[in-house]
């Protein structure tokens, strides 16, 4: 493609001046970061899936609830329905019922961010900007992280506004200040956040979209199925589960707690502690390695 | 001011650069000329800190890149073309680019107006052809208006206006005073564009000089002789350093001893010479000398086309 190039002679062009201009801090990196983020049109899809989804979810188990709820009410097929889990215990999990398919998106959308930088070779003019490639890292991650929370806390509040007057028609109502709930909800943006730099920190690692997706998804929320499938039998397997990430992220958003599982507060201590290993493991790793 | 002190870098057992140290002086174009896998590239990413090496140490400016407050605005370099997101537009890559910096938008505008993207800023890099990707790392190299610039292979792909364009602006990067590093593996771009030469062949410097005393240097005299007798004559020529090639039995090329000197021997023993052709040597030749035992992936002639060729009556030779 030919086009026209405007030949500026040396004297138009800006003057030079020797340490002229401002240079790098966290804060220039981060608005770069920023623009990268936002000028993907993924980034937006993504967030747009995700907060139909999370909503869709909650919205269809609302309904279904109440169904559960008229089961229950009713003497003769309550009978029959011995064990099942109570109606007004479920409608109180609704706001982060979708937190699953959260996790599976901003997941996704984590890995992609930084692996396309990979893929497209953009990472070498990041870096050539940003040399001690730290803090490029560290903007990408507080930025999904925040995005993440944002999503997560905001779908399980839409949630919660939509799924009252269904959950209402059934006397299933409850306010926010009710125990639990607030939490709940703020949790579920968390979950998502601390999900969303493990999964930034494993593509970072592995550089690769493909490779990226596939094993935060398969530590998230493959292995808990596994170990469900093969490991219950096993007491060490059961007892190591509970380590798990996803265990701590359940912890982190149940609004009960069994005797003896950790409350949510361990939960978080579990699934941060993993986001921050890798995190951690991922800084080094990137700052050694060639680009 | 580049300056590279015996760096060195190893991947495993490969020896990719083997200990070069040159320094790039501000206010001219220093051409990095090699064959492909000769190390261009591997040193320029050195230089700007994307690889480590395995040894030696390279400076920009005084400093290793990384040490650099701002080092966008010290360095440019266009690395390989579309190092950029294919779903991003130009415009926003830019952008992104210069926020690391705090450099304006404005700033912005002026490089792509510069380099002439002006048309498809806002189009998505993933469309552009090569000549385009190779105007956005332009445009992405003097961002920060830098004092030095690097830029690997920049014509690649570029149209004939685009290769013209970037010999000027490296020429007029250059006459402001700052440092232009610029590589290439094609000899005639570097002989209109760089004042300075820097050879490198299997991650060696074979040369770092003038581009005037390279071809100087390497050119010795080389005559194409078509005599009766070729061996006499080689033989009487023999106590002068000559070297020899004989190309067809009547058809030798000498090098070492001027035309006159050869037919003063021709002459006394008596030997038929019906051509005398003084070869003179151009760049390209005094380039492949130095890198012929240098090349990494060497090419061979396929055996038909060999065949072919020797139907074909030989070229004229000597510009």
């Amino acid at each position: 493609m030919a086009t026209p190039t405007s030949q500026v002679p040396a004297a138009q062009r800006p003057r030079r001046q020797r340490e002229s201009g401002p240079g790098v801090n966290f804060g220039r990196v981060l608005k770069s970061e920023w623009i990268k983020v936002t000028t993907i049109p993924s980034t937006v899809i993504l967030i747009a899936t995700t907060v139909i989804v999370m909503v869709g979810i909650a919205a269809l188990l609302a309904w279904q609830t109440t169904f559960l709820f008229d089961a229950q009410s009713n003497p003769e097929m309550a009978a029959q329905m011995q064990g099942a889990p109570d109606a007004a215990e479920i409608s109180r999990d609704i706001p982060g019922s979708g937190l699953i398919f959260g996790q599976l998106l901003m997941a996704s959308l984590a890995v992609v961010l930084i692996a396309s930088e990979w893929g497209t070779g953009m990472i070498r003019s990041t870096m050539v900007a940003v040399p001690n490639r730290t803090s490029a890292l560290l903007a990408k991650q507080l930025i999904m992280a925040v995005i993440s929370f944002l999503v997560g806390a905001g779908s399980a509040l839409i949630s919660y506004f939509i799924a009252q007057p269904i959950l209402g028609s059934a006397d299933l109502g409850f306010s926010l200040d009710a125990d639990g709930a607030l939490l709940h909800i703020i949790n579920t943006g968390s979950v998502l956040a601390l999900v969303s730099v493990f999964a930034m920190s494993v593509g970072t690692l592995i550089r690769n979209t493909a490779g990226g997706v596939v094993t935060s998804i398969g530590v998230l929320l493959v292995l808990p199925i596994l170990v469900a499938i093969f490991g219950g039998s096993t007491e060490w397997v059961a007892d190591a589960a509970r380590f798990l990430p996803s265990s701590g992220g359940e912890q982190m958003v149940a609004t009960t707690i069994q005797d003896g599982d950790f409350n949510q507060w361990q939960g978080a201590l579990i699934l941060g502690g993993w986001s921050l290993l890798l995190l951690a493991v991922s800084l080094v790793v990137t700052k050694k390695r060639d680009v | 001011m580049i300056e590279a002190q015996a760096l060195s870098k190893r991947y495993g057992a490969k020896t990719a650069v083997d200990a070069v140290s040159f320094t790039v002086h501000p206010g001219k174009v220093t051409g990095f000329l090699g064959p492909n896998g000769a190390g261009k590239s591997t040193t320029m990413r050195m230089i700007v800190g994307l690889d480590n090496p395995s040894g030696g140490r390279v400076t920009v400016n005084g400093k290793p890149y990384a040490q650099h407050r701002a080092p966008l605005r010290e360095v440019g370099a266009l690395l390989d073309a579309k190092a950029v997101h294919t779903k991003r537009s130009a415009y926003n890559h830019l952008r992104a680019m210069a926020a690391t910096h705090g450099i304006p938008d404005s700033r912005v505008r002026d490089v792509i107006e510069l380099t002439g993207l002006g048309p498809v800023a806002k189009k998505r890099v993933g469309g552009f052809s090569l000549g385009m990707g190779q105007r956005l790392g332009i445009a992405a190299a003097l961002l920060g208006d830098p004092h030095t610039v690097i830029l690997d292979e920049p014509v690649n792909g570029l149209d004939p206006e685009g290769v013209q364009w970037v010999r000027h602006l490296a020429k007029g990067l250059a006459s402001e005073g700052r440092t232009v590093f610029l590589s290439s593996h094609l000899m005639s771009e570097m002989a209109l564009t760089a004042d300075h030469l820097i050879v490198i062949g299997r991650g060696r410097i074979i040369a770092d000089a003038p581009i005037q005393s390279i071809i100087d240097g390497q050119g010795r005299a080389r005559v194409r002789v078509r005599a009766d007798r070729p061996q006499d004559l080689l033989g009487s020529l023999a106590g002068e350093g000559v070297s020899s090639q004989i190309l067809e039995p009547e058809l030798i090329e000498i090098t070492g001893v001027d035309a006159r000197r050869i037919a003063e021997v021709a002459l006394r023993e008596r030997v038929l010479v019906y051509e005398l052709t003084p070869l003179q040597v151009s760049l390209e030749d005094a380039y492949m000398q130095l890198t012929q035992t240098e090349v990494e992936y060497q090419s061979h002639d396929l055996p038909n086309v060999q065949d072919a060729a020797e139907q074909v009556p030989a070229p004229v030779e000597g510009r």
